[in-house]
């Protein structure tokens, strides 16, 4: 782009104003920075930004698909509503389920409380005090059934936030759709099944890396065959922005895992072009509106090239990264709880002008407890305002051209791949990731933004500036205390009526294909089906694995 | 003098330690030395930690909803191996109305969402040190704002039938001052010299009547010190010399909800 001399005029004189204006009425801090240290310049101009319109940014729907993974975007369809719910017994999930889609929800997506997500029969010791309390409590087939109990599951796409026995979840969700006469080919959703998120970021891991990358790519091979529309794995930047990671740390580091699964896949025999395409991620969107909408322009690009240029995946569907995203949960206030809803709001703005393909938007009382029926009425009223009122969704990649969020994208861009190449030199994710690399960094971070906030360097409204003297205590959704024993008695009651000598065959199947190199994934399925429960299974394979003990 | 030794432990199957994390860094940068357990820890195990790593305070952290049963069994866990001296603390996403409960069950005090690091490092300091605050001993006086001394004294001697015990000027706060004295304590007449004096903002502001009430206390300057960590808001952050050869410093009102506060040592007495 040509600037005449007039044009040069104009910003020199700009720039004289500002040295007078800023002598008199200094600017609010010496620097600006982004939540990653990128600097933030006074004014962005047409030279701050990449001249290479085609290969950079290019249109929707085409590589390196920075503008979108679709070619009609939102004007086509909105965005998924995907409000993540879940807790206490299977029926009380049920009944919040079946609410939220009465509400006008597109998806369902299940909360699994901690003893389940650690592969914990809700009797175990080690389930003590947790059972139902952060999810829904999954003991047996017996749970899933009434889980999905009036909800057809050809007609609903589900995510499900399991990790470490995602596999054990997903055989009850094809059980439960043959239950209801739902071939797997017809089921859709995701399992979360990231498991190295959860060893940097998220805590609920079972086994060590090794197995558990098997028993992943195990997954890619069963789905690829039998359930082709399901999203085998949902690579998560989410948890690790909420352990307190930049914006630029999230995608370099989500990507970075993301690798790790692909080449896992690849040495264990799949082509890129048969799993790639049901890869899917999730990201954080957090305060920083511009930052946040550059950060996921930045990563659909940088996971295209990656595809296309370093696996050689020739299936466009493999270059596109396709994402849910959840509004930041650790940027919640305790204090002032209906600020919450404000600062949903923007989060979830910026998530849309990144183009997310689904969106789950937290509940003002998050910061306190499970959210109440009300509360999550209004997170998702929020998203069904921002879709149909604030006219937002009626172009495509409205803020492209601007030029600080392009030139935002491309720092991001940059600056995330400095950290791939960090990765690189440790051998990957899976390394980096067991020598602690990336939790130091996320670590550092952390510490960091919690200083600017002691410091007053940062301000969260209603926390250290604009308090109240008296906080008002809303009402509060509790888990019934009372709901451990019931579960514990439901789950005795089906072990005492189920074909006992049936599972423990199917267990021992299981056990032969977990020594060997059989894809256990078929076996799982048949151990689900005559009601083997969680624990069970993850028992099998915890003897054949051992366990990961953390670093 | 020996560090403060505190251990940092995650209960139950929580995997988020980011906040037991940032307080283990926190603690250590006040000079404490910390052990973190890890996730996933049983009573059991960090009662276990805790005595053997000889530790004098164990820190809780849980956002699972599961505190109300898991911080009580860590204090019994604790009893149980005869260590019911190491005091609990916690912290997570805690309702306040599970307070009472937590604190009834042993649990020494619970941080909520939002808390300052820097509060907790104080807090266990104090805990530990026993840096408690003592009572003052006695009110000093109790401050009176009049428009003129001379005119209010036949009430306060002649009504009242009080003993007049000095008159002063204090000059750098533009007052003069009348002491009376009434058993252990004294009614303190306070006459403005000045437009400038704080005493003529008061009078103008609210009227003549009760101006402040005086705190007899030993260790003034510790005294302010612990305030100023706590972040209790004073008018006067050091000491200042006051009537009687005393050392006086105002603590801000809005602090102590609209009551003027006054501390004040006085030197013994030859």
């Amino acid at each position: 782009m040509t600037h005449s001399s007039s044009d040069h005029h104009l910003k020199l004189q700009w720039e004289k104003d500002v040295e007078k204006t800023t002598q008199r009425f200094p600017e609010r801090k010496e620097s600006f920075h982004t939540s990653s240290e990128i600097p933030i310049d006074r004014l962005y101009s047409p030279e701050q930004i990449s001249q290479n319109y085609i290969a950079n940014i290019g249109f929707p729907g085409q590589y390196p698909y920075t503008r979108g993974i679709q070619p009609t975007m939102y004007r086509s369809r909105y965005w998924t509503m995907r409000q993540y719910a879940g807790f206490g017994s299977a029926e009380e999930t049920n009944e919040r389920f079946r609410y939220l889609l009465k509400q006008g929800q597109t998806g369902l997506s299940v909360a699994f409380d901690l003893p389940t997500q650690i592969g914990y029969d809700s009797d175990d010791p080690m389930a003590d005090g947790e059972v139902g309390k952060v999810g829904v409590a999954i003991d047996s087939l017996k749970d899933m059934e009434q889980l999905f109990n009036e909800i057809p599951l050809d007609q609903v796409s589900t995510s499900m936030t399991i990790n470490a026995p995602a596999s054990i979840l997903l055989a009850m969700y094809i059980a439960v759709g043959e239950k209801q006469g739902v071939s797997p080919q017809k089921l859709t959703g995701t399992i979360q099944n990231d498991i190295l998120k959860e060893y940097i970021a998220r805590g609920t891991y079972i086994y060590p890396p090794k197995p558990s990358m098997r028993l992943i790519t195990d997954i890619f091979g069963y789905c690829q065959e039998n359930l082709p529309k399901f999203n085998t794995i949902s690579i998560s930047g989410y948890h690790i922005r909420e352990a307190g990671s930049t914006a630029v740390q999230e995608v370099a580091f989500t990507i970075a895992n993301g690798m790790a699964y692909v080449d896992a896949a690849i040495e264990a025999g799949l082509k890129v072009d048969q799993f790639a395409p049901r890869l899917a991620f999730f990201f954080n969107a957090h305060n920083q509106f511009f930052e946040e909408a550059a950060k996921f322009r930045a990563a659909r690009r940088m996971w295209a090239k990656i595809m296309k240029e370093h696996y050689g995946a020739e299936n466009p569907k493999s270059w596109k990264l396709r994402f849910h995203t959840q509004t930041g949960g650790s940027t919640l206030t305790a204090q002032q709880p209906d600020n919450n809803i404000v600062r949903v709001t923007l989060q979830a703005l910026a998530a849309v002008m990144g183009g997310t393909q689904s969106l789950h938007t937290n509940s003002r009382d998050e910061a306190l407890a499970l959210p109440t029926e009300e509360s999550a009425r209004i997170a998702l009223r929020t998203q069904q305002i921002i879709a149909n009122e604030s006219g937002v969704a009626d172009t495509i990649d409205p803020l492209a051209g601007s030029y600080y969020v392009e030139s935002l994208t491309d720092q991001i861009e940059q600056e995330a791949q400095a950290y791939l190449d960090r990765i690189k030199e440790f051998g990957g994710a899976v390394q980096a990731v067991e020598e602690g690399y990336m939790q130091r960094e996320i670590h550092k971070s952390a510490y960091d933004a919690q200083k600017r906030i002691e410091s007053r360097e940062d301000i969260v409204v209603g926390m250290n500036e604009f308090q109240l003297d008296e906080e008002i205590h809303a009402d509060l959704l509790r888990v019934d205390e009372a709901l451990e024993q019931s579960q514990i008695q439901k789950t005795q009651r089906v072990r005492d009526e189920r074909d006992q000598a049936a599972v423990e065959q199917c267990l021992d199947n299981l056990r032969t294909a977990a020594k060997g190199t059989d894809n256990v994934m078929p076996h799982i399925v048949e151990a689900v089906k005559v009601y083997a429960t969680v624990g069970e299974i993850a028992n099998v394979l915890r003897e054949e694995f051992g366990e990961y003990t953390g670093m | 003098m020996k560090p403060i030794r505190v251990l940092i432990a995650k209960p139950g199957l929580d995997g988020h330690d980011r906040g037991a994390l940032i307080i283990a860094q926190a603690l250590r940068d006040h000079g404490m030395e910390v052990i973190y357990t890890g996730l996933r820890q049983s009573a059991v195990q960090i009662a276990r930690a805790a005595i053997q790593e000889d530790v004098d305070v164990v820190g809780l952290s849980s956002l699972s909803g599961a505190h109300k049963s898991l911080f009580p069994k860590v204090v019994e866990a604790l009893a149980d191996q005869g260590a019911s001296d190491i005091p609990v603390i916690g912290g997570g996403v805690i309702p306040a109305e599970d307070i009472p409960y937590l604190e009834e069950k042993g649990v020494q005090k619970i941080f909520t969402s939002g808390s300052p690091t820097d509060a907790i490092a104080i807090y266990i300091k104090q805990l530990i040190d026993q840096e408690t605050i003592e009572s003052p001993n006695k009110i000093a006086h109790i401050g009176i704002a009049v428009e003129s001394i001379d005119a209010v004294l036949p009430f306060y001697q002649h009504t009242l039938g009080l003993e007049l015990a000095a008159v002063e000027e204090v000059q750098s706060e533009q007052v003069r001052v009348a002491f009376l004295r009434i058993g252990e304590t004294m009614f303190e007449l306070l006459e403005p010299l000045s437009d400038e004096s704080s005493i003529q903002t008061f009078l103008t502001k609210k009227g003549e009547g009760i101006h402040h009430i005086a705190l007899e206390v030993e260790g003034i300057e510790k005294r302010l010190k612990q305030y100023k960590e706590q972040g209790i808001r004073l008018i006067n952050e050091e000491p200042k010399p006051g009537a009687h050869n005393s050392q006086i410093a105002f603590i801000h009102p809005k602090a102590s909800n609209g009551v003027l506060f006054e501390l004040c040592e006085h030197g013994k007495e030859d």
